[in-house]
This record gives C-alpha cells, sequence and structure tokens, in this order.
C-alpha cells in the first residue's frame, strides 16, 4: 500500500472487451450487496433503452432465410454455420440451433437454468428470462405465457419447449407473415421482433 | 417479489424522463446512436449505461455530478490522445462512474480490482448447463396443459 491514488484513472484504459464486461459486472454485484442499487432497478433502465440493442442480427438471418431457400435449408441444418455465412458471429465454440415454426409446430426458447442467451443474435434478453419463475413457467405453461404477449399459436399446433444452454443455444426462425411477397430484405426484417425469434410472439403482420 | 408482467410495457412517461437524462449528458453527440436512438454494440455497455442512470434516478447521486466526471474522463482522454483510435464513449462512462462512486465512498477501487479478478477467473460455464438436444415440454395440439418432459 501507498499514499499514491490507488486507482490511476489513466493508466486502467484501454481494456479488452472481457476485462471490462467483467468490471462492470463486478461493479453491479458490489452495488447490489451493499444495497446501494437493487438489481431490479438496473434491469428496468436497461429494459427502457434496451430495444436499442434490437435483436438486429437475428432479423437479418431471418429475412434471409425467408427470400432465399439454400440459406434457409442451411440455417435449419448448420445454424453457426449459416450465421457465420452472413458474418454473423456467435461466441467462440458456440453452436447454435435454429427452430423452424410451421403450420403445424410452434417452438419456444427458454434457459432453465440461468439465462443462457444469444444476445449477439438476438439483442439483450427480456427482464423475465432470468426470473426463475418465470423460466419454470416457460415449460409448464408455454401457451399461458404466450398468451401474456397478446399470441396464440392455435389450438391445432403443437408447441415445443427448448432449453438454452451455454453450449447449445436455440432460436426461432418464425413463419414469414402473409401479404409480404415481394419484399426486400430489410422490410421483411423489419417484421421480426426478440420475441418472435423466442417463439413468443409471431413476427409482425403488415398493416 | 412481485414480478412485473412479462411483457412488461414502459409508460410513456418513464420514458420521456429517462430519456431527458440522456439529453443532459455531455458530449451527447459522442454518443453511439442507431436511427437517432441510444445504441449499445456490447452488453457490458447498456448494463454500464443502466447502473449509472439507475442509481441518479433513484437519488443515489445527482446527475449533474456525474456529468462533471464523465466532461473530466472525456477531456482527460483527448489530451492524452491525439486520434481517435480507441476511442469509446463507454470506456469513458465506466472510467467517470467508478471515479464518481470512489469519491462519494461507494465503491472501494480495490474491493472492484478484486471482484472483477474473480469474475474473470471464474469459468463461463460455472453453472455447468449441459446441452439439451430435445424438447424439455411438448403441449400436443388441442390441448391445454404442458407436459414437462423429465
Amino acid at each position: 500500500m501507498t499514499t499514491q491514488d490507488p486507482h490511476p484513472v489513466s493508466g486502467t484504459f484501454p481494456r479488452s472487451d472481457d476485462e471490462i464486461a467483467a468490471r462492470v459486472k463486478a461493479m453491479e454485484s458490489i452495488l447490489v450487496e451493499k444495497d446501494l442499487i437493487a438489481s431490479d432497478a438496473i434491469d428496468y433502465m436497461s429494459s427502457v433503452f434496451e430495444n436499442e440493442l434490437g435483436p438486429h442480427l437475428g432479423a437479418r438471418a431471418t429475412a434471409r432465410a425467408w427470400v432465399d431457400p439454400e440459406f434457409k435449408l442451411l440455417l435449419l441444418a448448420d445454424g453457426t454455420a449459416a450465421c457465420r455465412e452472413i458474418d454473423i458471429g456467435g461466441i467462440q465454440g458456440e453452436e447454435m440451433i435454429v427452430l423452424e415454426n410451421t403450420e403445424d409446430v410452434h417452438n419456444v426458447v427458454v434457459c432453465t437454468l440461468c439465462s443462457c442467451y444469444p444476445w449477439p443474435v438476438l439483442g439483450l434478453p427480456p427482464n423475465w428470462y432470468k426470473y426463475p419463475a418465470y423460466r419454470s413457467r416457460a415449460v409448464r405453461d408455454p401457451r399461458g405465457v404466450m398468451a401474456e404477449f397478446g399470441f396464440d399459436p392455435g389450438d391445432d399446433v403443437e408447441v415445443k419447449v427448448w432449453d438454452s444452454s451455454a453450449e447449445l443455444r436455440y432460436w426461432v426462425l418464425p413463419r414469414r407473415p402473409e401479404g409480404t411477397e415481394g419484399w426486400s430484405e430489410e422490410e421483411l426484417a423489419a417484421l421480426v421482433t426478440r420475441d418472435s425469434l423466442l417463439g413468443l410472439t409471431d413476427a409482425t403482420t403488415p398493416e | 417479489m412481485t414480478l412485473p408482467p412479462m411483457n412488461e410495457v414502459i409508460p410513456p412517461e418513464v420514458r420521456e424522463r429517462l430519456e431527458r437524462l440522456v439529453d443532459e449528458l455531455p458530449y451527447n453527440e459522442e454518443i453511439p446512436r442507431r436511427s437517432g436512438d441510444v445504441a449499445f454494440n456490447h452488453a457490458w455497455e447498456i448494463r454500464a449505461f443502466a447502473i449509472a442512470t439507475a442509481m441518479a434516478d433513484d437519488g443515489a447521486f445527482d446527475w449533474r455530478e456525474f456529468q462533471r466526471e464523465l466532461i473530466r474522463s472525456v477531456q482527460a482522454w483527448e489530451s492524452n490522445n491525439d486520434s481517435t483510435t480507441g476511442w469509446s464513449y463507454y470506456d469513458r462512462w465506466m472510467e467517470a462512474l467508478e471515479k464518481l462512486l470512489g469519491d462519494k465512498g461507494m465503491l472501494d477501487a480495490e474491493e472492484l480490482d478484486r471482484r472483477t479478478a474473480e469474475v474473470l477467473a471464474t469459468p463461463a460455464n460455472t453453472h455447468h448447463h449441459p446441452p439439451a438436444r430435445e424438447p424439455v415440454a411438448i403441449v400436443p395440439s388441442r390441448a391445454g396443459e404442458g407436459r414437462p418432459l423429465e
């Protein structure tokens, strides 16, 4: 210990992304432990601004799959490779599986254990994604959960719930909305929401 | 704890109040944006952003105090760098936040260093969650009840 400033501000930067991400996480955990701020309040604040880190990449991949049958085949066969093809990199070593919604099957993604979430593709997770109560509910009553999002996949559709983990992450390829024939990829991507990539809703139907 | 509804909608008046915090930020033109809205390129950026705004909104410090630290941090960076290489708004943000919380006695720099080292040393897969290649539940069509698979 010296009497010098123990925190030489200008010397601590630049940091690698891993380092600074760890530092932010460490700061949050200390502040929450000391009761200086509630974790919920930070979550809430993130959710106010979260759509700004939106599901741009997942939306782009989805729109491409809607217009390009070959890409769609690849996306469903090997999500990681397909995304790499359009310059969407996952975290290293991470496998992605893309689940196709059809007339007969609707897929929903949760992480039952923690909050494994492919945020580079989907944007930030919704707040509830990490609450145990919600996670177990998505397994027990996925139709009820979808109803909270104002969505009903229809009684004649089978609902499958998939458990995302750190090594194997799922996301959903929603069905292409009707009335979008001839739309550009960019226009189509705008219809793809985060919730639809988790299977909580369909993609937005154009007015 | 009462959980908010899953599809929680932010009331417009709350959004306005919080967006005003952003409008008042120094070096506003330096804030990364997409289509005019505040944008984040990394998850840690929005987390750092949310810690500062949530604490200010909660009254832990005055927003102007944070603004002053942010100005200092940006100015110090500019006087030590003669190009924009390596510039990051949220690096400066984090530096300002650490300094402010340190000055206020809310955060000890050594404790933060120590905790950061712990976070870095914790393998990403500590809560090991093995890959699940089959659905965890299937709700057959024309049925309302879940059937969790063990």
